[in-house]
């Protein structure tokens, strides 16, 4: 998946637990596979949804996969408030950086307790980058589900 | 209209009287449940105080707090976005308590949305098992889904269908939460005496009896169900337990929780003495709230 490449993840689902329904997509346990009927509104863990051909991950995936190996940013509270707002990462936001910090790859956007936030696009070093520069552009961030419900 | 409405409020305050509590204004605290499944080895209550809420523990709860007091909005946090709590009303938070051992189970949970209850079952459940979720409105379903994405349940599948239709899932089940649809109180809702007549009262105690019939269909030999209401209205309440109890094959478990004895005698009707068992929250430090327990009675020999 083009989306977990440009996490720089390395992870894998077992596909016949991965069920779509309609544009979204569901990972079942194996007892949730047993039971669920084709008509149902939601499942086990949702991962996320296609619009247009593109993929928009939850937050449980992106959950799952800041457990992992991925490009990823930890910030300073401040930062991570403001994330959560919609606001995108200044530089001097930055607490560190894991895995790669190559403009136009994703990386995911963790707060102080290391807690998966969101996401970002890398529009400028990560490291040599001027401290009032804004170096990751808010992809998708948890305030989403006060969004939602607007 | 003034007198008319007037007349409402007497209406049912005379009523409340009759049963056995007088009317007084009351203003419950907000309350949260901490999800424990996802606060693992992290000091929730050290880390809401550093922001500025200030928890008081509720006594009759294992993961339930009034909030005190709060800078900032309880639902709008870093900590409630990560799943780590739910805004759930203190009373609510008792029926799903009042299950045993709910891990690995099969359980149905019939009026699921907005899904308080269905979190804090799986959240018991530590994401065993699966909790079958229905919710009648798919507006509603949508809510549900959000919190249970946000808490992060994997145990659950909802599905829009009415609970007077959940036999057509064709399932059995270890364990159901009947939350049904009430005419609510006047506790969380301000314009209640206005809003409501006893008809609206008698036309919710059939959609009730309705679901309870359903769910019995479904439910295994030896399993528990949970009944509750946000309802004061009798008719709701005891009158409807005294009514399975009749007719259902069912019987009422005791339970050891908040809240008083039901009411065996409603205005002048005297029910099962079991129907007692059941539990009445009249409003005061949580809103109106009935709870009750049934098994279904074992095969006769």
């Amino acid at each position: 998946m083009k989306f977990i490449l440009q996490l720089g993840a390395k992870f894998s689902l077992k596909p016949h637990f991965i069920v779509r329904r309609a544009s979204r997509y569901f990972l079942l346990s194996k007892a949730l596979l047993k039971i669920a009927k084709k008509n149902f509104y939601y499942s086990g863990n949702y991962l996320g949804k296609v619009k247009n051909g593109k993929f928009f991950p939850s937050f449980n995936l992106l959950m799952m996969l800041a457990h992992g190996e991925a490009n990823k940013i930890v910030v300073e509270k401040k930062s991570a408030w403001l994330f959560i707002c919609g606001k995108d990462i200044f530089q001097k936001g930055i607490i560190s950086v894991h895995g790669s910090n190559n403009k136009g790859n994703h990386a995911l956007v963790l707060n102080e307790y290391e807690e998966c936030l969101g996401f970002g696009r890398i529009v400028h070093s990560l490291t040599g980058s001027s401290e009032n520069e804004v170096v990751v552009k808010n992809v998708s961030d948890i305030g989403d589900f006060l969004r939602r419900e607007k | 209209m003034i007198l008319r409405l007037m007349s409402r409020k007497a209406f049912f305050l005379d009523r409340y009287e009759r049963l056995g509590w007088k009317f007084r204004k009351v203003d419950p605290k907000q309350a949260i449940r901490l999800n424990t499944t996802n606060i693992r080895g992290k000091n929730l209550e050290e880390r809401l105080e550093s922001i500025g809420v200030q928890l008081e523990k509720v006594p009759f709860l294992e993961s339930g707090y009034w909030i005190q007091s709060s800078r900032v909005s309880v639902g709008a946090t870093a900590e409630y976005l990560l799943g780590f709590y739910s805004i759930q009303e203190a009373a609510s938070q008792i029926p799903v308590t009042l299950f045993k051992s709910l891990k690995g189970k099969t359980i149905l949970d019939a009026c699921a949305a907005p899904g308080g209850k269905t979190v804090q079952l799986s959240d018991l459940m530590k994401n065993t098992g699966v909790v079958v979720a229905l919710d009648i409105k798919k507006q509603r379903l949508s809510a549900l889904a959000n919190h249970l994405e946000r808490c992060h349940v994997s145990n659950a599948i909802v599905y829009e269908l009415d609970a007077r239709q959940a036999s057509t899932l064709d399932m059995k089940f270890d364990k159901v939460l009947l939350d049904v649809p009430c005419s609510g109180n006047f506790v969380t809702d301000r314009n209640w005496f206005s809003r409501r007549k006893i008809e609206d009262v008698k036309n919710n105690a059939k959609v009730q009896k309705k679901i309870l019939t359903e769910a019995v269909k479904l439910l295994s030999d030896q399993g528990e169900l949970v009944y509750s209401t946000c309802s004061l209205e009798p008719e709701e309440n005891e009158c409807n337990m005294d009514w399975a109890v009749k007719n259902l094959n069912l019987r009422i478990e005791e339970v050891n929780c908040y809240g008083e004895k039901g009411l065996t005698e409603v205005f002048g009707s005297q029910l099962d003495s079991t129907v007692e068992k059941c539990r009445r929250i009249w409003p005061g430090k949580t809103q109106g709230f009935f709870v009750c327990k049934l098994k279904k009675w074992g095969r006769k020999a």
